[in-house]
Order: structure tokens, then C-alpha cells, then sequence
């Protein structure tokens, strides 16, 4: 399998995965520059990047790297007798956005063109996991669409709409008994101010909004993944983090263990167990 | 109307008859800009739009009676806000709408000139002693009369609306040509560029000299492409306070030449790429050319909104969302206009 025809596959279907690449090694190693790996959220690790020696650090820092949406630089230091020292770059590949057009008018239409040139995910109806909503059913059903966007965890929810309209719409929910913090997640109308008035041009406002609303959040919390799987730091098995007993802390980090040996251990000198990173 | 040129023509073949709603004028909010048009064949079937689809069903029922033999007519669509939740316009707005039958000999002729990017009006007088006298007029032909004078200045201004010429009052439903973008610089950021400059309805062309670059692979959506430098193609190219150009190749032996061309013209939207550095550079480098800071404070330069852009597809929707920015200032219009 090559790894990164697999890695184009997981983002067309919008999977999460961490790619690390060596970056580099001092001999003698077993990978070499440039060598690709991907690391699941179930904790398996495709491709070379050093075998056994470095795999549990590798599929470690995977783990955190889509668990927090960071890069990360990865020293491994003999991780094997026969190993010297390998860098790598671990990068968490998120899936792009989800966003959620409600509504079936020209201006959802147009919008759902232009958001695909942008290479997010688009969906034509709401969808719970979304990370934004724009509701452009255009008085079809307003106050129910952001109600029910209101109730999921999207982090941007627009209206389109004219301001006066949108106050009597935001009204209408208040009524309705939904709280002014709720109300005030709106964005109405919907987009930046550019004095648009064609469908293409309010398009372009509100993902112009989009993608300054996504700057200042990079990745927002539906699209990281919770680690379903902890690598033992002492003997580098793949630990199930749900029901698991064998657990310390340290630094702030929970760490999993295989068993009680391998917690004592860890617990005798956790320093000598974390030194291969950096 | 660009939107279902195509499926007027298909109606025509048919040989089916068409009502057409254009929006004439709007006020306050409206969802569309005039010459948005609704189409409605003998058989029911409907294409395009004239709002969000509000007012539809009513526009609909208009064109059914003028089908119908009822003649042509001009409705007034305007929501009290307090009714607003009940019928109409979600905006708040107004729209006045013109239904008629088309004449189906002005179809082909009219999709011809738009095709060619030949400036042409269609003409309806809606009453007075020439009601009903459809036709077409071009911008580089002889006008004839005091309509097809007035439908030419409308026609140069862009303009879409119903007017008063004499004792008639005559709809002029103006197809200028696609305004202009040049794309300077064969760079991945000039095909996000295109792409969604072809969106907002633009003719694009991108230029580059370097022939390498320039190829239909890399710049599926452009109009036009060229391999020319680019302060010799903007010489010989029109420019007018609609064009925009968007100089990309953040390399100044390239820029500075593109950008005193660019300073020459009075295109209304002049967008430079480059970091804050590059940016700096550049301007010292045409001031030594000669460039006054009032000139220079023509140039968008780092091109685009501060929207925190990263990837091409983002510079690109920051550039427009500038685009529309800049060009879109409030316009006067030329013709009297008659409010329905």
C-alpha cells in the first residue's frame, strides 16, 4: 500500500489521520528521509518510519496531534540497539469544515457552488456535526432551521436575511424562549459587510466570513478526535483508553499501562520512559 | 437572463411560447438585481428566478395570463414589514417586475450578441402609442429613433429599467458585455482567482509571459489566455471603470512594469500580491519609476481582505470579497426613471 495514495484516499472521504514524515536520521537507521507513515484515531500505524523501534512514539504523538490539532517535531533516540536517531514531522490531517446550507433558494444554491471551489465539505441540509450553519431558507421555516442549528455545536451560525427581518426572526425565538446567549451566536445577516446585493456577491461575503471565522479558530473542537487508544510508554502496546485501570499522571498528561508492572515502572522513573521525544 | 439563455433557446426550437418576468427596479433590499428574469413556457414549465422565490408563485400566475393573450404588464411587489412573514420579500423590500410575451425572432439574435460580448438592449415599450414594438438595440449601431438613443445610453451605463422617451414608457433590459479581470502572474493563486472571478461574472484573462505556465491544464476557467508581458497586453486591451486587474507573480521584474500599466489605465480595481515585505519593495521601486502616492494608494496591496486567507481558494474569496468591495459603490443613474 502506498501511503500517501491511502492518505489522498482518508481525506476524500473526509477521515481524520496523522501523517509523519521523516524529516531526519542519523545512521544507522532503518528509515530514511522521507519516509511516510499514517497513524489512525484507532491507534494502527500504515507504512515505515523505523519499525518496531519507533512505532509507539509514532502512533503516541499521532494520537495527540488529532487530539489537539497541532504539528509536531518527534526526536526518537535509539529506540532500538540497532537504531540511531530519527526526526519526524507528525501533522494531524483533519477533515476540512463541514458546512450546512439550509434552505432551498437561489441563494443556498449559489452559495453551496462557491463554498465547494473552496474544498470544504458541503451538506444541503443541516447536519448535527457541523461546524457551521447558514440557514438561507429566505422566511421558509427561519425560526425552526436556527433553532435546530442553535441546538447542535456548530461555531458559526448565519442568517441570511436583512437585519430587520433577522431581529424579528431572533424575536420570534425569544419568544420562544431560547436565552440571549443562545441568540447571540447568530450572525444576521449573515457574512461581511460589502454592500452585496446579487446572490454571487452575498456568496462571497458570508464565506469571506467563513474563512475569517475558521482563521481564528483553526480547528474547532468537532473536527478533533478523542483518542480512543493510549500507547503504553514502558513497553509501547496499544492501550484501549475507555474502562482502562492502569493509569498515571504526569506533567498534567494521563499515561496508559498494559498492566500493573509496567505502571510501577513508570511510576519508579516516568523521565526514562518520556526521554525519546522531545 | 445570461442564466437561461440557454433554455429560452430550447423552448424556442420547441416552438413553445414564453412569458418572460424581468426585475425592473428594486428598492430597499431585494434578493436580485434588475434584469434577473423568470421564464415561463405555454407548457408551465418555469426557469430562472426574480427574488428568493417569495414572490414567485404570484409572477407565475402573471405570466400564465399574459400567455393567455392578457398583454404585457408592469406589478409592483412591496411587503409591509409587519406582513412580511405572510407573503412576500423576507428582505423587507420592493421589486417592480415587467411580465410580456417574448418575441421569439429576438431569442437567437439576442443570445448571438451576448455570446459575442456585444452590447445589446433589449427594447419593449410597455405603453403609449408604440406598446407592444419589441426590439433590439446595439450599441454600435445607428440608434434610428429618440428609443433606441435613450435604450443606448441606458445600454452604456449598464442599466436595466423603464423609462419614459416621448409618450412612451419603454423597458430597456440592457446585456452589456462581462466586465474584465486580467490576471497577471500564470501562478496557483491566479486559477482560484479565475475561478471565482468567473463566479462574480467576469471575463477573465490571464497573462503571464512565461509560456510554460500558461497553459488550459493549469487555467481551466479562464475566458483568455495569453503569453505576453504584461504591461505590453494591458496597452493594447480595453479598460474601464468596471475592469479589474490582479497582479499575482509577487516578482518585481514582472510587477513594477504590470503596475505602472495598471496606474495608466482607470480600471476600478488594481490588487497586488506580495507579503508586507514584498509589498514595501514594490513601492519603493515605483516611486523611484516616478509613481506619486496618490497613484499608489490606487493599488490594493497585499491584495485581498484580513481574512486570514491561507490556502489559494481563501486568497481567492479574499480577493473578491475586496472586488466587491471597491467596485461596488452606489451608482447615479443616467436615465430618468419611471417608479411604477
Amino acid at each position: 500500500m502506498n501511503v500517501l495514495v491511502e492518505a489522498g484516499r482518508l481525506t476524500a472521504e473526509g477521515r481524520p489521520f496523522a501523517l509523519a514524515t521523516v524529516v531526519d536520521v542519523e545512521r544507522p537507521a532503518s528509515a530514511r528521509r522521507g519516509d511516510h507513515a499514517i497513524v489512525t484515531p484507532e491507534g494502527a500505524l500504515h507504512g515505515w518510519v523505523g519499525g518496531a523501534c519507533t512505532e509507539s512514539t509514532v502512533v503516541r504523538e499521532g494520537l495527540l496531534a488529532l487530539a489537539d490539532g497541532e504539528s509536531r517535531v518527534v526526536r526518537v533516540e535509539g529506540g532500538c540497539a540497532s537504531e540511531g536517531t530519527i526526526e519526524l514531522l507528525v501533522e494531524p490531517r483533519l477533515p476540512t469544515p463541514l458546512v450546512s446550507v439550509v434552505g432551498d433558494s437561489p441563494a443556498a444554491r449559489t452559495l453551496v457552488e462557491l463554498a465547494q471551489t473552496l474544498g470544504w465539505r458541503v451538506a444541503e441540509q443541516l447536519e448535527s456535526q457541523a461546524d457551521a450553519v447558514v440557514i438561507a431558507s429566505m422566511g421558509q421555516g427561519d425560526e425552526e432551521a436556527l433553532q435546530a442549528a442553535l441546538a447542535g455545536g456548530a461555531g458559526y451560525v448565519g442568517l441570511v436575511a436583512s437585519s430587520k427581518r433577522g431581529s424579528a426572526v431572533l424575536a420570534e425565538l425569544r419568544t420562544r424562549g431560547l436565552d440571549e446567549e443562545a441568540l447571540a451566536r447568530v450572525r444576521c445577516p449573515a457574512g461581511l459587510d460589502l454592500g452585496p446585493s446579487s446572490q454571487e456577491e452575498i456568496a462571497v461575503a458570508i464565506l469571506a466570513e467563513l474563512v475569517a471565522w475558521r482563521h481564528t479558530k483553526p480547528v474547532s473542537p468537532g473536527q478533533l478526535v478523542e483518542p480512543v487508544v493510549a500507547i503504553d510508554p514502558v513497553c509501547g502496546m496499544t492501550v484501549t483508553i475507555a474502562g482502562a485501570t492502569e493509569t498515571a499522571v504526569h506533567g498534567g498528561v494521563t499515561y496508559y499501562f498494559c498492566g500493573s508492572g509496567c505502571r510501577r515502572r513508570f511510576e519508579e522513573g516516568a523521565e526514562r520512559y518520556l526521554e525519546a521525544t522531545s | 437572463m445570461r442564466d437561461i439563455l440557454d433554455t429560452l433557446a430550447r423552448w424556442k426550437a420547441s416552438g413553445a411560447k414564453v412569458a418572460t418576468a424581468t426585475v425592473v427596479s428594486t428598492e430597499r433590499s431585494a434578493p436580485r438585481d434588475p434584469g434577473a428574469m423568470l421564464a415561463v413556457s405555454e407548457s408551465g414549465d418555469v426557469a430562472g428566478s426574480v427574488t428568493g422565490g417569495c414572490v414567485e408563485p404570484a409572477v407565475f400566475e402573471e405570466a400564465r395570463e399574459v400567455l393567455a393573450g392578457g398583454g404585457a404588464r408592469l406589478r409592483t411587489y412591496g411587503i409591509a414589514d409587519e406582513e412580511a412573514f405572510e407573503v412576500g420579500l423576507p428582505c423587507g423590500g420592493t421589486v417592480h417586475i415587467f411580465v410580456d410575451a417574448m418575441d421569439p425572432a429576438t431569442i437567437d439574435p439576442l443570445a448571438k450578441a451576448i455570446e459575442e460580448e456585444r452590447p445589446v438592449a433589449r427594447v419593449v415599450p410597455v405603453s403609449g402609442p408604440n406598446a407592444g414594438a419589441e426590439r433590439l438595440v446595439f450599441a454600435d449601431e445607428e440608434a434610428g429613433d429618440e428609443i433606441g438613443r435613450t435604450a443606448q445610453e441606458l445600454l452604456a451605463a449598464g442599466e436595466t429599467a423603464v423609462v419614459r422617451v416621448g409618450d412612451d414608457e419603454v423597458f430597456v433590459d440592457s446585456f452589456a458585455p462581462r466586465p474584465n479581470m486580467y490576471v497577471f502572474g500564470a501562478v496557483d493563486h491566479a486559477a482560484a482567482v479565475a475561478e471565482i472571478g468567473r463566479f462574480l461574472g467576469y471575463r477573465v484573462t490571464v497573462c503571464d509571459a512565461r509560456a510554460k505556465f500558461v497553459t488550459t491544464e493549469r487555467f481551466p476557467e479562464a475566458d483568455e489566455l495569453v503569453v505576453e508581458w504584461p504591461d505590453r497586453f494591458l496597452e493594447r486591451s480595453p479598460v474601464d471603470e468596471r475592469t479589474a486587474i490582479c497582479v499575482l507573480t509577487h516578482d518585481h521584474k514582472f510587477d513594477i512594469p504590470a503596475l505602472k500599466a495598471a496606474l495608466e489605465t482607470n480600471a476600478g480595481y488594481i490588487g497586488a500580491m506580495g507579503s508586507r515585505r514584498t509589498t514595501e519593495q514594490r513601492r519603493e521601486l515605483l516611486r523611484a519609476e516616478g509613481v506619486s502616492d496618490e497613484e499608489l494608494a490606487r493599488i490594493h496591496a497585499p491584495i485581498g481582505l484580513r481574512i486570514g486567507a491561507r490556502t489559494p481558494q481563501e486568497v481567492a474569496v479574499s480577493v473578491a470579497a475586496q472586488l466587491i468591495e471597491v467596485l461596488r459603490a452606489p451608482k447615479e443613474s443616467r436615465a430618468e426613471a419611471v417608479t411604477p
